[in-house]
């Protein structure tokens, strides 16, 4: 390891710990939001995978058109089409800078999942002021517009909201950690 | 170096990861194990929002044709199944599968019900009934508990006896309360005993499409067959039933059929009728293969008994029979072990029309004679074999060891109680927890409601010594009930989507109108707050016929959510049904009324329920 632009085993080993929690988070879902109301104590839930939604979406969209909201369905986030390879196409690039085990490749890595890091929240976010805004003048209910945080609670009606970070993005988190830490232990001394 | 950083650092992300996917949040909450001995009457029977009650308890709803769940030990009245009567409530009788159920009938006299049982207890899949008003056999789903079955039965007038079922559910047995001539066709009551039959029925349920089939029959002589009970366990082949009127009496039964001092159990080998029956040992009667003990001799045998009994029941263990002559003060326990070895080795005192008797002296085990006890009638039984039995006359249970016939306890009840039921109390293993009274007399229980009183229901911890803790009204009028331990019985919330339901539709848009002839097929949906019959429609939810056609309903509940049941009710029609969540049902009627009839959603659904209507028009012949 005289290379300094070389990484050390240990940081190839953890850099390809990476790749496999990257994969992991597949399985896992990434984002959620739960739906409590009086009436609905057990709680109904939107849980996002990146490549489907889970939870009671029809019963949501049921209760959702009292409001005016449009309904949420797989097919308008396109998102979940393609979401799962560019995932694994990270996953498959992260592999290749653990075997390379050059510090550039790391540095482009890093950088690459930073923007998409900001592309997502960017992109949930956007989704929910368009749920929240584009409401049905006619609906029975009428309401102000409205933003869900992507972390946090919110009340709409009866209902209130707690929006959260799924299983899936601690993975996704820890992977990024994964990541850094190369560049502590084989930084130039 | 201070290699501790990636090291430490690799570890915590590590453990981040596998705190998120392993651990459990949720914190355990600490279970109430509070023992019914330091808690009050009042605590045994409170069960507070968010808890529910350890057991559901089936009553027979008696000439109402229907059926009563309740909670026990809250005594909560939870549901009331419609099983031979038609219910608007619940729009049974009304939509298509239920009102061919019905079969044009408007009541029904449901007496004893019976739990589907596997090894002799209860499965929690099915629950039986029969209909002594109309001669009816029905079966209740507990998964959606409604009723899918019903099979009037031939040859048969007032199945009381009944039901009751094998083991494993193999045949569910409908002796008569009433004996008619058989297709019960016009004949003299002075030919009553050569013309009339006391006939039983063997019917079968097949599980996979939930049907109702008779096997075949059993032309029993002219008496009246009152209860019965299945073998268990070693008598598991066999079964047991009482009869009365042995006299065969035509007029003034109170009387007349009370003369004799000893009437008869019959007691039959439904293994050995099976056999019969599969090597054609039988008459075809209308279509019903019918076996006349007096010809297709075997399988069948009397055992005398105290006069005009009532109950008989099976001991947990299936070693004995336990009968009780109401009108006699002693109970009788009889051995089955007994009752074997007198059937090998024919040791019969005669015949009677055909059947042989055994010995009353050869079965009998022992009597039994708690004092001053009177009209005993039913019996249940507890975790370790102890018997309970209902006193009619002397209006109490008397507890009691089958095995040295010596009483145990003794508890008064208001106001003499029919049958009474006990937590898995006939199976073969019963719980020993509760057991409710089914009282005949109310008198002043509850607060008036004028001359007619409603049935009441005692709940009795017998967990130690007998007490009354709680006391719950009811409708008229529970025979029998059944208890069964809650986890038993697996509902489901919603109707799963059937895409090969043809009348189903699950999306708006799919919602259409179809004109055939005179015929008009609705094929709507219903959801918060609205119906949808045809999505391109100007209005939606409005159905325009011709005066005289024939309309079908097709109605889809698209809420597919615990509790959002909605209605369907055309006014001055006279209609109304329900679609349960995801459920699929079909209303049929002529439109013979020429008019503008309002039509909307009769169960409460949501904030905008009220506004959940539309119109059917029907426009006048010309």
């Amino acid at each position: 390891m005289n290379d300094r632009k070389r990484l050390s085993l240990v940081s190839s080993l953890l850099i390809g710990l990476s790749s496999v929690l990257m994969i992991v988070s597949i399985f896992f879902p990434w984002w959620k939001m739960l739906f409590f109301a009086p009436q609905y104590p057990e709680g109904l839930n939107i849980i996002v995978y990146p490549n489907k939604l889970a939870g009671e979406i029809d019963i949501i969209n049921g209760l959702n058109h009292y409001i005016g909201m449009s309904n949420f369905g797989a097919e308008n986030f396109p998102e979940l089409s393609y979401l799962i390879y560019i995932i694994i196409g990270l996953a498959a690039v992260t592999l290749i800078t653990a075997l390379l085990r050059n510090k550039k490749i790391l540095y482009g890595l890093i950088s690459l999942l930073v923007i998409g890091g900001l592309i997502g929240v960017v992109d949930l976010y956007s989704a929910l002021k368009k749920y929240g805004t584009n409401l049905d003048p006619h609906a029975p209910i009428k309401m102000d517009p409205f933003v869900p945080p992507i972390i946090g609670d919110n009340t709409v009606a009866n209902f209130t909201t707690h929006s959260m970070l799924g299983t899936g993005i601690y993975f996704v988190i820890a992977a990024f950690l994964l990541l850094l830490i190369p560049l502590w232990k084989d930084r130039v001394k | 170096m201070k290699k501790w950083v990636p090291i430490t650092s690799g570890l915590l992300a590590g453990f981040i990861a596998a705190t998120i996917s392993f651990a459990n949040f949720s914190s355990n909450p600490k279970s109430e194990t509070a023992s019914a001995s330091n808690k009050s009457d009042a605590e045994k029977v409170y069960v507070p929002f968010g808890q529910k009650d350890d057991y559901y308890m089936f009553a027979s709803g008696g000439h109402s044709g229907q059926m009563f769940i309740y909670g026990v030990p809250s005594m909560r009245k939870i549901r009331t199944i419609p099983v031979f009567s038609p219910d608007s409530a619940t729009g049974y009788g009304f939509d298509e599968h239920s009102k061919k159920l019905m079969g044009g009938y408007t009541w029904g006299d449901l007496h004893h019900p019976a739990f589907s049982e596997t090894n002799g207890d209860y499965n929690g899949k099915w629950m039986f009934a029969t209909d002594v008003g109309n001669s009816r056999a029905a079966v209740v789903d507990l998964k959606t508990f409604t009723t899918k079955d019903i099979i009037k039965v031939p040859n048969t007038a007032g199945p009381h006896c009944a039901a009751f079922v094998t083991e494993n559910t193999e045949y569910m047995f409908l002796p008569t309360r009433f004996a008619v001539p058989l297709g019960q066709k016009y004949e003299s009551l002075d030919d009553y005993s050569s013309k009339y039959r006391g006939v039983m029925s063997a019917v079968t349920f097949n599980e996979k499409n939930v049907k109702l089939n008779i096997a075949y029959q059993v032309a029993l002589p002219p008496w009246s067959y009152d209860l019965s009970d299945a073998g268990k366990k070693g008598s598991k082949d066999w079964a047991v039933m009482t009869t009365y009127n042995t006299e065969e009496a035509t007029t003034t039964m109170e009387v007349n059929a009370s003369q004799a001092d000893r009437d008869y159990i019959v007691l039959f080998n439904w293994k050995e009728l099976e056999k019969m029956v599969k090597e054609g040992k039988y008459e075809n009667v209308g279509g019903q293969k019918m076996i006349f003990p007096e010809k297709q001799k075997g399988g069948i045998y009397l055992v005398p008994v105290a006069k005009s009994p009532h109950g008989v029941d099976v001991t947990p263990d299936g070693k004995y029979f336990i009968a009780s002559g109401k009108l006699a003060p002693a109970m009788t326990v009889f051995s089955f072990e007994k009752a074997f070895k007198a059937v090998q080795n024919k040791d019969f005192a005669g015949e009677r029309n055909g059947i042989p008797i055994l010995k009353y002296e050869s079965v009998m085990e022992r009597e039994v004679n708690p004092e001053n006890a009177l009209g005993p009638l039913h019996t249940q039984f507890d975790d370790k074999g102890m018997a309970y039995t209902t006193m009619f006359i002397s209006s109490e249970i008397v507890k009691w060891d089958p095995k040295t016939g010596k009483t145990l306890d003794r508890v008064p009840v208001q106001y003499s109680p029919g049958h009474s039921v006990a937590a898995e109390g006939d199976t073969v293993s019963p719980d020993g927890k509760w057991l409710v009274a089914l009282n005949k007399l109310a008198k002043d229980t509850y607060l008036s409601v004028g001359p007619s009183h409603p049935e009441s229901m005692q709940l009795i911890d017998i967990s130690g010594k007998m007490k009354v803790i709680q006391s719950a009204p009811v409708d008229p009028e529970p025979h029998y009930a059944q208890m069964i331990k809650a986890d038993k019985i697996k509902t489901i919330e919603v109707y799963p989507k059937d895409p090969k339901n043809k009348d189903a539709v699950y999306e708006q848009k799919d919602t259409k109108i179809v004109r055939k002839g005179n015929e008009v097929h609705v094929y709507g949906i219903a959801m918060r707050s609205r119906f949808v019959f045809d999505a391109k429609s100007k209005r939606p939810d409005v159905i325009e016929v011709n005066q005289g056609d024939h309309v079908f309903i097709h109605l889809t509940n698209i809420d597919f959510d615990e509790d959002i049941t909605h209605g369907f009710a055309i006014n001055d029609y006279n209609l109304n049904m329900e679609v349960q969540p995801g459920q699929t049902n079909t209303m049929e009627f002529t439109a013979d009324k020429a008019g503008t009839f309002p039509l909307y959603c009769t169960n409460f659904c949501s904030a905008l329920h009220q506004e959940m209507n539309g119109y059917f028009l029907v426009k006048p012949k010309k």
